[in-house]
């Protein structure tokens, strides 16, 4: 499957990519698709389909992002899709990870201070998320948001360089457990973490093309003509 | 780093070449349509065709080693896969003539100072200072350090260092 168009069956995109079951969860499009197309299901959920689209299309193909076709997209689209993906993370990705880290060092019984050490990075981490999270809800979108409706004066940007060190350190997260890791731990429970890890690294990866290419440039134009 | 480029007559040829070598070796090889002597260096790599070969003898025969005839020293009627197997050979004959491949994966004796300087929250400057040496050393320490470990964070590094014992709890929050 090289792209995926208005009629191509949602069943096979999830077939062939089913680390876009994330994604689409955080639309309101849940598992049971039948064969409904991907028009179809956007408009039994009442979502534009072309937006719809050109996201599963980022997200599948890391080669391909129609910069202009997004940049044509309102802006509100573009912060509502954010919006969604950070409380996704917030609500069911972190906790995810965070349970099943934490399954996994109890495996070990208090005997594995590799894991110990990595979990406690993986807090940090965490916290690192929430913090850039917290800024985008509070202050990044809000503050686009008022720009663009009045041309109000302000200067808010992304929280500086949380997206490069978010990125590094969920690289250097799943290293740890490839390369690093030692001692004795329960295989099946650290192949959830490692998953769920590699799932949210790649995620926050595309997710990130979209901040740093789209709206960032979106927020400098506004501040600049306000 | 190795460049491999492909001088061949037939572009279909070429493209399936190019895809393989892509989707297997993760290289990504330029097609080009004659010999260009400045992109050359010890690490390129040729795919010709016999006709392109016998045209450019001047600058395939010093360069014999790494070049692969089409046809001769790859036999393209195969399956797929004794194309991959034989693609694999030849690249590991090349990979091996390069000494930095095969630097081992350890970290030095320096480099585990340096580390642990970094675990404990220095700057580049301060660690310049601490053991004498440029920033421009500390600088390329920490590349291969990260190189080697696969660790780029600071942070990520101190839990490298505390869980190998080069440095301990308490030299964290010095």
């Amino acid at each position: 499957m090289a792209l995926i168009y208005r009629d191509t069956r949602m069943s096979d995109v999830i077939d062939h990519e089913p680390s876009v079951i994330p994604v689409i969860n955080r639309f309101g499009i849940n598992l049971g698709t039948g064969d409904m197309s991907v028009a179809e299901i956007c408009a039994s959920h009442s979502l534009d389909p072309d937006f719809v689209l050109v996201i599963l299309n980022t997200f599948v193909n890391d080669g391909y992002f129609p910069e202009e076709r997004l940049l044509g997209f309102q802006v509100g689209e573009i912060i509502g899709y954010l919006v969604k993906t950070d409380n996704y993370y917030r609500h069911y990705q972190l906790p995810n990870i965070r349970r099943h880290f934490s399954l996994l060092l109890k495996s070990a019984e208090g005997a594995n201070a590799s894991l110990e050490a990595m979990y406690r990075f993986y807090k940090e981490l965490e916290g690192d998320i929430e913090s850039r999270i917290d800024h985008d809800l509070n202050e990044w979108f809000p503050a686009i948001t008022e720009l663009q409706a009045d041309g109000a004066q302000g200067v808010v940007l992304p929280l500086p360089d949380s997206d490069s060190c978010i990125e590094d350190k969920l690289s250097d997260l799943k290293n740890m457990f490839i390369k690093h890791l030692s001692g004795n731990y329960d295989l099946n429970l650290c192949y959830a973490v490692i998953v769920a890890i590699i799932t949210l690294e790649k995620d926050m990866r595309q997710n990130n093309r979209i901040r740093d290419r789209i709206l960032l440039p979106i927020s400098r134009s506004l501040q600049n003509k306000g | 780093m190795m460049t491999v480029t492909l001088l061949l007559d037939d572009t279909l040829q070429g493209i399936g070449l190019r895809y393989l070598l892509r989707q297997y070796f993760d290289i990504d090889a330029a097609m080009s349509a004659s010999v260009d002597e400045s992109g050359d260096s010890a690490s390129s790599l040729y795919f010709v065709s016999p006709r392109v070969f016998a045209s450019s003898l001047d600058f395939f025969i010093p360069r014999r080693a790494r070049t692969v005839i089409i046809g001769e020293s790859l036999d393209i009627n195969g399956s797929e896969s004794s194309l991959i197997e034989q693609l694999d050979s030849i690249l590991k004959i090349v990979e091996q003539r390069r000494p930095e491949d095969t630097a081992s994966a350890e970290l030095s004796q320096r480099e585990i100072e340096v580390l642990s300087l970094v675990a404990t929250g220095l700057i580049n400057k301060e660690i310049a200072d601490r053991l004498n040496i440029s920033f421009n050393t500390v600088l390329s320490h920490r590349k291969n350090i990260t190189a080697k470990l696969g660790i780029k964070s600071v942070s990520g590094l101190s839990v490298y260092a505390m869980m190998n014992g080069y440095i301990s709890e308490s030299d964290l929050h010095r």
